[in-house]
Order: C-alpha cells, then structure tokens, then sequence
C-alpha cells in the first residue's frame, strides 16, 4: 500500500520543491529555471492584503504601473476569500464609495463564478457567435507556434508572453492586449488562447480566464475589443517598447484598424 | 465517526468553513491527482503555488498530501481514518465535480457533504447574469457592505 505513505511538504529550497514536482508530473526536464512567481500561502497573502490602497486603485488601476494588488493567486485558490478582501478594502477607507472601485472588481469575479455554476459548457462553448464578421470556424483552432514561444515579432506583444512565461502574472491590461493579438489580428479562436493562459497564470481559472478571452473576442459582448499603439504607449510605461517600427501592426487609427481586421464586419459575409 | 476533509485547489485556507464542519479533529488530505491536474491545464508555475501553500498549511494542522486518482484514494483514505463522512469545499468546477461523482460510485457507503464558502453578496432573487452590469446593479448595495450582509 505505498500509495498511503504521504508526499513529502518539507524542501530545503524553491528549487527542491520544484525538481519534486517535476518528478510527480514526469517532466524530467530539471534544468529549466525557477519562475519568479508569487509566494504561495496564508502568510504572504496576508502581507499583500495588507498593502491594498483602494483609492489609488481606482485612480491607476489601468496603468501598467498602478496600484494594483496582485492579490489574483491567492483569490483564485481561496487562501483569501472575497469576503474578507472586501471587508479589508472597506475598513481600510472613511467612505466605502473610495473602495467601491476596487470592490466592483472583485465583483467581477464573483460573476463569472456565478456563471461557471450556472452554464459549465459556457466555459469552453461560445457563449454568442462573433460579431467580427467572422464564423467560428475561420479562427485557428490552434495557437501559432510563434505565439507560445513569445517570437511574433511585435515588440510589447514578444514582452507581455516573456513575462507570462517568467511570473505567471500579467496586469489586466496587458492580458487584453495580448488576447485581443491572438483573436483578432492573428484570427486564433479564443479557446486557443485561454488554453495559452491557463497553462502559464499561477492565478489560472476557467471561468475568470475563458469567459474574459470570450469577452475580448466578442462571443460574450456586444463587439470584438481592439486597441492600438498609441493605447498601449498610454497606459504601460517605459519599460515597454513601443516603438513604431518594432510594433508595425499595432500603428494604426481604430478606425483603420477596424477596416483591417474586421473588412466584413456589417456586410454579408458575417 | 469522525470526518475526513478532502480539499481541493479552490479553498486552500484553514479558516474555509469546512474546517468548522469537521471539527478539530478531522483529518484533511489533499490528493495530487496528475491526470486531474493536467485535464484541467494545471502547469507547473501554479503547481508550484498550490504546492507551497498545502507546505505552509500542513505546518499549523495535520494535513496529507497524497498522490493517486482521487475516486481511488480517498475511499481508502476514509476508510483508513475510520471516517464515516467527507467533508468537501463545494466548487462550481466541473472536474471536482465529476471526482465528487467518481467517489460516489467507487464507495457507494461513505457520505460526501459539500460545505459553501462565505458568500460575497447576498441576494434575495437569482440574478440576471446575461451581462456584468445586470448582475452588479443588483449585487453592489450588498457588495458594499461588510461581509456582505
Ligand atoms: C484575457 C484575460 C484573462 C484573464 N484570466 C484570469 C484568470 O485566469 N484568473 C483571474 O483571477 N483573473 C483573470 N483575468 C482578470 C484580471 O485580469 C485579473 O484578475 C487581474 O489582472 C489580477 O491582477 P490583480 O490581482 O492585481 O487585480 P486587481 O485589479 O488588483 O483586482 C483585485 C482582484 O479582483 C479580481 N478581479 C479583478 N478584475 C477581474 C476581472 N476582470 N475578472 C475577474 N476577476 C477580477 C481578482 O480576484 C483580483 O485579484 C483575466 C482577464 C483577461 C482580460
């Protein structure tokens, strides 16, 4: 009766912990190095809960930059609940209306569990059919290759997958940069690129995860979401490239870019 | 009888209601299930979160991790435990679902109780949930408040 003896929990390092892993999940390639990902437990998600400022949220939450949490890993695996971080945010301001921001977020996540109860199949079914022009069925049903190693060649795009892959985290931005990418200029279908992501996010969930991909590509909202260069030049700060001739595809006017991307959309082929 | 807690990667905290339900003696397993865990596109970033947070919390309560198929291991765990009931976090997941479902038929005898978390909102009707907003206009008065309440 082997299987009874438990798995060992004390390692004397990361790096230990994660060759145990491997083994487990017979990937024997031990090599590889040690992601820079969020501490996992009860202690470190305290200590971020503990630096969470609902005002400046709500003032630069879309800033690459801002005052965001990060407090998703722990959230996802329910070393904190939703209640107690909204009871956190609310006791840490005089007015509940300055958490409000920040509690509309959490929110959200509470939505799209209510709807992983409701409808399961809605987590890998489209919801609603695009309104791109486009058929399901003309969107690859796979990723491009150059996507998961991070070599498409548009600079933030390249940088966005490179910290993906290094820390399992990318701001809410950056996340639809990189999914509205995948869907709409390089026609990958969603479910694709949900895959992508819940490989690599160490706050991975079905329902947060595939019904925002769902979301970006207009299978769960009224129209697909596209952005520009000048958007991502807005909101990401200077540790991102963009520079024009290294992020060529994404150098366009909406309005342009909507003629590009979508050419049938309102006409007969949709 | 005493309880056994299983746990699964959606309440991964010693303050989850389920440890309430089962007392301070119930034992608590975690079973490292790598066909589940790769079904359910696990990768090895967040199997290393989830891992040091089972590492931390077996620290402070008697908690075993254990690695098998889950309708397999858990019977035997239970039966080994001399436990007449198991407690489970309940989870919209289908894939704890489906074990939940496996268990039931490998043990037809043992009893598996799913405990609810604390809630974020309460509300008196099911909401509309076709879009966000229809859901929040709903949700914010009791969203807004502590505990919900
Ligand atoms: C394509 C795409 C994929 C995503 N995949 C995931 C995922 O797998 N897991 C996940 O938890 N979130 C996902 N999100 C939602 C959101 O991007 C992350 O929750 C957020 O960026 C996590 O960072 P934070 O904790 O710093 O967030 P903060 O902005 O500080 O928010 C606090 C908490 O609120 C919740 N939250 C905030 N925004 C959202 C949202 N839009 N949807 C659901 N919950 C939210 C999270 O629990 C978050 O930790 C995704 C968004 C997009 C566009």
């Amino acid at each position: 009766m082997n299987e009874t003896i438990p798995l060992p929990t004390k390692f004397a390092d990361r790096a230990a912990m994660l060759a145990h892993l491997r083994a487990l999940s017979g990937h024997d390639d031990a090599a590889s190095a040690i992601p820079d990902i969020a501490a996992g437990g009860r202690t470190a998600a305290e200590a971020v809960l503990a630096r969470i400022d609902p005002r400046a949220y709500a003032a630069t939450r879309n800033h690459l930059d801002g005052a965001v949490t990060r407090l998703s890993p722990y959230i996802r695996h329910g070393i904190l609940s939703l209640d107690e971080v909204r009871n956190a945010a609310l006791a840490s301001v005089s007015d509940p209306k300055q958490a409000e921001k920040f509690i509309q977020e959490l929110a959200w996540r509470d939505y799209w569990q209510r709807i992983y109860l409701a409808h399961p199949e809605r987590i890998w079914s489209d919801v609603e059919s695009y309104k791109t022009g486009f058929d399901a069925a003309e969107y690859d049903a796979e990723l491009p290759a150059d996507i998961a190693a991070g070599e498409t060649g548009v600079a933030c795009i390249d940088q966005f997958i490179a910290t993906l892959f290094e820390t399992g985290y990318l701001h809410n931005h950056a996340r639809m940069y990189l999914a509205s990418y995948t869907v709409h200029w390089r026609r990958v279908s969603w479910q694709a690129g949900a895959r992508f992501f819940l490989e690599h996010l160490v706050d991975a969930d079905p329902a947060s995860n595939n019904l925002s991909w769902q979301w970006i590509a207009s299978t769960f909202s009224n129209k697909p979401y596209i952005f520009n260069l000048e958007n991502v030049a807005k909101y990401c700060g200077p540790d991102i490239n963009t520079i024009p001739r290294h992020n060529l595809v994404l150098d366009q006017s909406y309005e342009r870019l909507s003629e590009l991307l979508f050419p049938y959309m309102g006409g007969p082929h949709g | 009888m005493a309880d056994l807690v299983w746990l699964h990667e959606g309440a991964l905290r010693l303050t989850h209601p389920v440890f309430a339900a089962g007392g301070p003696g119930a034992a608590t397993v975690f079973i490292w299930d790598t066909d589940r865990l790769a079904d359910s596109h696990v990768g090895i970033k967040r199997q290393l979160f989830i891992y040091e947070t089972l590492a931390e919390m077996s620290e402070s309560r008697s908690l075993d991790i254990h690695e098998g198929r889950t309708e397999e291991v858990l019977p035997r765990l239970a039966a080994q435990s001399n436990a007449g009931r198991v407690l489970v976090p309940s989870s919209p997941d289908p894939a704890v679902r489906a074990k939940i479902g496996a268990i039931r038929r490998a043990a037809p005898d043992l009893e598996i109780v799913e405990i609810e978390d604390t809630p974020f909102v309460t509300m008196a009707n099911t909401p509309d949930l076709g879009r966000f907003f229809r859901y929040w206009n709903k949700a914010k008065k009791s969203a807004l408040r502590p505990q919900g309440i």
